[in-house]
């Protein structure tokens, strides 16, 4: 009965980035891709070339640890692949099947054995859910083992899901886990709740209620879910095609517009995350930017061996990367409604008694919504919406309102807020009479998890 | 938020069609009057175009946005004459040169932005005035221009200026 005292296991993975780590904890232990490469099916090239890239990885590898070994990780492929071909002679399929599986790597070493011809790399999650379940058994798998280096059975696990996620997935995923894993305990949260419940840790947040808007914006898509009392309300989620990635595209493009030296993405992403902020009005900014010099800078790359270095001048992007959002027609041409409108239009979609609670607590996370004075700017954005409408109605109707409060929250841990929101639930002593533990799942099955109950934090 | 527009107002002032003969503030002979206050339209044309130039739609209010228009093209055009380590005082022969060419009026064939521009091209006197008064306002936007792209050197344009060259404002070009 030791999970009882162990911390619970909180796992967040995303579309891009899994985040690791155990409750209580300020920040994921772990980050890293969502990709797993595996062996490409007995490729007879693959054998000879194959070998010196995942060699080098080995070794990297045994000083990783006994765990990793044991999954195979350690493996060369050389010798691998000499395993699997007598196997081939014997004609053993199952046998075959069973090595393969253990030949693979997560996260960022995958991305470097795919760089060889001997493995080949996928995403198991597309758009927030769950593609090839086999491959992220494995992954799910190699988190555990290689990277928490936990065993299952003495821990709760907290995993976290997309808004509008079908129930089967979440029985397909209670299955891996009790299981493939036999772990002691399952809670499946919505990403959106958990962020909701990471802003309660700012100090503009004075009830701690599950009702408010999350703005989730990652590298790919940008998300607008508007959640009240613990419930996403499905009809009235909003997609936006721009995020991370589309600012990266367009600072690459303002750099090669200008001749620089190095107008590589990695340039690109680099200066989006460390000069980039939102402002109040552009022209105003270009001005400001004509009156001091200091607002130009420098970013200076230089080479593994610091012999040479590359400067880059970095301009007008600082402040007309992150503009994008609230200004998309600049970088784009299909997609031309800024975000404070479609926020505005996800809110006015909801049921009209949760709206001034929609309104009053907006809620900011993932890594795109980092940028300097973005809750400021989204928040006055909004707001002269919201009044403008009350204006007209006041109009129209002849009554005095009452008024709306907009208030957009943002906070220390908007990074990782999903993370951070499922650390801070899965720490609390109730945390576990809310999971379904492996009993439950052997007494009724899968389908327990269609339900879990909400947590109404105090 | 769409694009800027001009905050010049068009009260009383002369008209060639839809095209508002705003003042300038201006030593080039011309028929335009002498501006009463300092800002005048061609210091927002030169602010306002880095912000305009990533915008592919407009929506003309006003006849002051079509002197805007004007002027934000006309500095597209300028600058694309601009070289990286060009001096000053070359590049004021360019942009000399370029204000006081042959060419094409709003309204007449050739010019690309005829669906804005409703012109009396038949009166002769009129469109002789306007003639006169966007060459007057060429030849100050060109001068200002340089002032704000030289700022910094004397010796070479901002690159930072430079890199507006191949931004469309409207997806069109003078």
């Amino acid at each position: 009965m030791s999970y009882l005292n162990n911390h619970a296991v909180v796992m967040d993975n995303g579309t891009g980035l899994t985040k690791l780590g155990f409750a209580g904890n300020d920040s994921p232990s772990w980050i890293f891709p969502t990709a797993i490469a595996t062996a490409q099916p007995s490729n007879s090239s693959g054998k000879s070339t194959g070998g010196g890239n995942t060699s080098s990885q080995s070794q990297a590898n045994t000083s990783s640890g006994v765990i990793g070994s044991y999954f195979g990780n350690s493996t060369s492929a050389t010798s691998f692949n000499n395993f699997a071909s007598s196997l081939l002679l014997s004609n053993n399929l199952a046998g075959k099947r069973g090595t393969e599986d253990l030949d693979f790597y997560i996260g960022n070493e995958a991305l470097t054995a795919a760089q060889g011809p001997a493995y080949s790399l996928s995403y198991p999650i597309k758009h927030g859910q769950v593609e090839n379940w086999n491959h992220m058994e494995r992954f799910w798998e190699n988190s555990i083992f290689k990277y928490l280096r936990t065993e299952p059975e003495d821990h709760f696990f907290l995993l976290t899901e997309p808004p509008l996620n079908p129930p089967e997935n979440r029985e397909q995923v209670a299955e891996i886990f009790f299981e493939s894993f036999n772990c002691a305990g399952l809670y499946i949260a919505v990403q959106a709740v958990l962020a909701l419940a990471a802003s309660w840790t700012s100090s503009k947040v004075t009830d701690r209620s599950l009702t408010g808007t999350v703005i989730d914006s990652g590298d790919g898509v940008t998300h607008v879910i508007p959640v009240a009392e613990g419930y996403v309300i499905g009809s009235a989620i909003k997609n936006i095609p721009i995020a991370g990635r589309d600012i990266t595209l367009f600072i690459q493009s303002l750099l090669r517009e200008r001749g620089e030296v190095d107008t590589s993405l990695k340039t690109a992403e680099r200066i989006k995350q460390e000069y980039c902020y939102v402002c109040p009005d552009i022209v105003k900014e270009f001005n400001k930017f004509d009156r001091d010099v200091g607002k130009f800078s420098q970013f200076i790359i230089e080479n593994q061996g610091k012999t040479q270095k590359k400067i880059v001048d970095v301009g007008y992007e600082r402040f007309l990367a992150p503009e994008i959002f609230f200004n998309p027609e600049i970088a784009s041409s299909d997609f031309l409604t800024p975000l404070p409108t479609i926020v505005d239009h996800t809110i006015q979609a909801c049921p009209i008694d949760v709206r001034k609670g929609l309104y009053s607590n907006i809620v900011l996370s993932g890594g795109s919504t980092m940028f300097k004075d973005f809750g400021r700017r989204l928040q006055r954005d909004l707001r002269s919406i919201v009044n403008d409408r009350i204006a007209q109605s006041e109009l129209l109707s002849g009554t005095k309102s009452t008024g709306v409060d907009v208030q957009v929250i943002s906070h220390r841990r908007q990074r990782n807020a999903v993370w951070f929101g499922g650390s801070l639930l899965a720490q609390t002593a109730e945390f576990k009479s809310y999971c379904h533990t492996k009993r439950d799942y052997e007494e009724y099955g899968p389908e327990i998890v269609r339900n879990f109950s909400l947590f109404n934090m105090l | 938020m769409p694009a800027y527009h001009s905050t010049f107002l068009e009260d009383n002032e002369r008209m060639v069609g839809n095209f508002v003969l705003l003042p300038l503030n201006t030593k080039f002979r011309g028929p335009a009057y002498q501006a009463n206050s300092d800002y005048d339209i061609i210091d927002e044309c030169l602010d306002l175009f880095r912000a305009n130039s990533f915008f592919k739609n407009f929506e003309i209010r006003s006849a002051a946005d079509r002197v805007l228009i004007y002027g934000i093209l006309f500095i597209n055009r300028c600058l694309s004459q601009l070289k990286g380590g060009m001096g000053y005082v070359e590049a004021l022969k360019q942009i000399q040169g370029v204000a006081v060419e042959d060419f094409t009026l709003p309204g007449t064939v050739g010019f690309p932005l005829n669906s804005v521009y409703s012109m009396p091209v038949g009166d002769v006197g009129q469109m002789e005035m306007l003639k006169g008064y966007l060459q007057q306002f060429r030849q100050e936007l060109g001068m200002r221009l340089l002032e704000r792209v030289y700022a910094d050197s004397r010796e070479q344009p901002s690159k930072f200026w430079l890199a507006f060259t191949r931004r469309k404002f409207m997806n069109k070009s003078l």
